[in-house]
């Protein structure tokens, strides 16, 4: 069976926009940082799709880096996500408000 | 598949010249690498060899950059990077930002009882980061280099674990941080689809032949990837992260947040919108969508900047809003430098004045504050003069550098970026960012009224001025009132630093 490109484009800025909508409205820290997971890995799969579509290997070069970057990113957002948890024993974002809107 | 086959092995080697252009970026990571190295070295305390090493890490790549000035630009790495004039004279930048907040970190960590060789090696990745970023030709270079300087930062935000407003603000900055991120990275993905190329020539000689190829996608992808440079340097309506980060970061990171960061993020702004053609040879629909969003995007920092800083009693928190509406300003140098015959200078040339008053506002309120940041409401100043008459004057100097006030360099910065403007027609912008500029005078003045015309209150502490931090501060103010005053030599190195692009 052949996927068409467009599904697959339209999947991915599916998840990315359900990742988007996930960091905004999201109130446990951990569900944040896995909403961003999941908008990196939709342009992930973007790019493979654009590759795969224009005969290029640029883009499934592209995601090689993206994977390492979004790996750096979650191990330092997971180091935050202890450090505050030491100080307010919670990861729930309604009660980090000690800095003044 | 093309990609591979067009790989020849000429290309992965590096030349003469292009190992010479390369140099500051080598110096800072065997200045990274050794700094780790002799952070994990238990014979002896890490702290001055680590900091040290950095210190000359910085300095040997300023003299380096220094002397690569003048130099003719050089493609590096398969197009995917530039050295030129413009590159390097953001390596100063850059890299002077790295080096003051070092000297001045140096003793606020030994206070604050934070000494961990760490914080060193975490400045000198993001100025690596920064260099990287503004000498990129290349859209997923910009991405890593982006993302090694932040990631960074989220770090030296939260450095303070024990502090809860540390934590906080580190927490919010990383969230928004990278959700910015991948939205830049969406935005890069669709361009990618829509042309086939991330490298910023590509991409323009790809427009050029075949305009049908501006199509909705690569629109859109173009205003997500805006959108996530608009995040970086904090414009309205992207600008809710930074008072709070600004507050809950230790002083010398909100300092080097608010030069290097800020100062990375517009350089790499400029040469891509340079790069991309825009102003020439852009197509009109995408000229026009962009010019827009700017536009309403640059009011309403400069309008957020001005009128809502007007209520903050702590420092830290107006100067965020200070630098959100500076952030606004440096965006009509943006919009009006495709039009006007002065180019993108007025811009550049405000960023390097901003940087130096802003580091050197930062580096007054470091000696000011005491233990956990605290003391650094506006009322703490009341009396000031009376005191410390030098960190007085020279906090004067800065904030009136700030406000736009003659003899500083900030009121050469402001004319110049306001004349460039009226060249390129934008009246109504440039009476609302008078406006403005007017407007927040009022709270500048403020910190002035505090400091010369209170009693002060209750016990003064008296303050020991290090010898480098004063030698420092006394640097600046000299150079933020000769710039005010002789501001040719600078205009020309950012003139020639444009024409470079």
């Amino acid at each position: 069976m052949k996927v068409e490109p467009w599904v697959v484009l339209s999947f991915c800025s599916v998840i990315f926009f359900i990742g988007l909508i996930g960091v905004l409205i999201r109130r446990n820290i951990l569900i944040i940082l896995m909403s961003i997971e999941l908008m990196l890995n939709a342009v992930n799969l973007t790019f493979v799709t654009f590759s795969k579509q224009l005969q290029d290997l640029g883009g499934q070069m592209s995601v090689f880096f993206i994977m390492t970057v979004a790996a750096a990113e979650s191990a330092v957002g997971l180091g935050l996500v202890i450090a505050l948890f030491r100080t307010l024993r919670s990861v729930d974002t309604d009660d980090i408000r000690f800095l003044r809107e | 598949m093309s990609t591979l086959t067009t790989i020849r092995p000429e290309l992965l080697r590096l030349s003469q010249d292009q190992v010479g252009v390369l140099t500051p970026y080598f110096l800072i990571l065997s200045g990274i690498i050794l700094a780790i190295l002799a952070s994990v070295l238990k014979i002896f305390s890490p702290k001055w060899p680590v900091f040290i090493l950095v210190i000359a890490a910085c300095g040997a790549g300023v003299s380096e950059s220094f002397r690569l000035l003048d130099q003719s630009p050089v493609l590096l790495f398969n197009g995917m990077m530039i050295s030129d004039t413009y590159s390097n004279f953001f390596n100063i930048l850059f890299l002077l930002a790295a080096l003051f907040t070092s000297i001045i970190s140096f003793r606020y960590l030994d206070r604050e009882k934070l000494q961990h060789p760490e914080y060193f090696i975490l400045l000198l990745f993001s100025a690596l980061g920064m260099m990287l970023m503004a000498s990129s030709l290349d859209l997923i270079v910009i991405f890593i280099a982006l993302e090694l300087m932040s990631i960074a930062v989220y770090v030296l935000v939260g450095f303070r674990r024990a502090d809860r407003r540390s934590n906080e603000a580190a927490m919010k900055y990383f969230i928004l941080g990278s959700a910015a991120s991948a939205i830049l990275l969406y935005g890069v993905a669709l361009i990618y689809g829509a042309t086939g190329h991330t490298q910023l020539k590509m991409i323009f000689t790809v427009m050029q032949i075949h305009p049908e190829s501006t199509s909705p996608v690569f629109m859109l992808g173009a205003i997500l990837v805006l959108i996530g440079f608009l995040f970086k340097v904090s414009c309205v309506p992207f600008h809710m992260w930074m008072p709070d980060v600004y507050e809950g970061a230790p002083i010398p990171v909100t300092g080097f947040m608010a030069t290097g960061l800020k100062a990375a993020a517009f350089a790499t702004l400029v040469r891509v919108f340079i790069t991309m053609g825009y102003g020439r040879g852009l197509s009109e629909i995408l000229q026009h969508r962009v010019h827009d969003l700017l536009w309403v995007s640059a009011v309403l920092t400069m309008g957020v900047g001005s009128f809502v800083g007007l209520t903050q009693t702590n420092l830290k928190r107006l100067l965020a809003y200070s630098s959100i509406g500076h952030s606004g300003y440096l965006l009509i140098g943006v919009i009006a430098g495709s039009k006007s015959d002065l180019s993108f200078a007025p811009g550049v040339f405000y960023l390097s004045i901003y940087a130096v008053m802003n580091l050197g506002v930062f580096i007054v309120l470091g000696l000011l504050s005491s233990r956990d940041d605290s003391g650094l409401n506006i009322h703490d100043l009341a009396g000031l003069s009376r005191r410390h008459p030098w960190i007085a004057f020279s906090l004067a100097v800065f904030i009136l550098a700030m406000a736009g006030i003659p003899p500083t360099s900030g009121f050469v910065a402001k004319y110049l970026l306001f004349y460039s403007a009226i060249q390129a027609d934008e009246i109504i912008l440039t009476i609302i960012a008078v406006l403005c500029s007017a407007v927040s005078v009022y709270y500048y003045l403020r910190i002035l009224v505090y400091m010369y015309m209170m009693e002060p209150m209750g016990s003064p502490r008296l303050l020991r001025v290090p010898l480098w931090t004063g030698f420092t501060v006394a640097a600046m103010v000299v150079f933020t009132i000769h710039m005010g005053i002789l501001p040719a030599g600078l205009v020309d190195l950012a003139r020639k630093a444009i024409t470079s692009l």
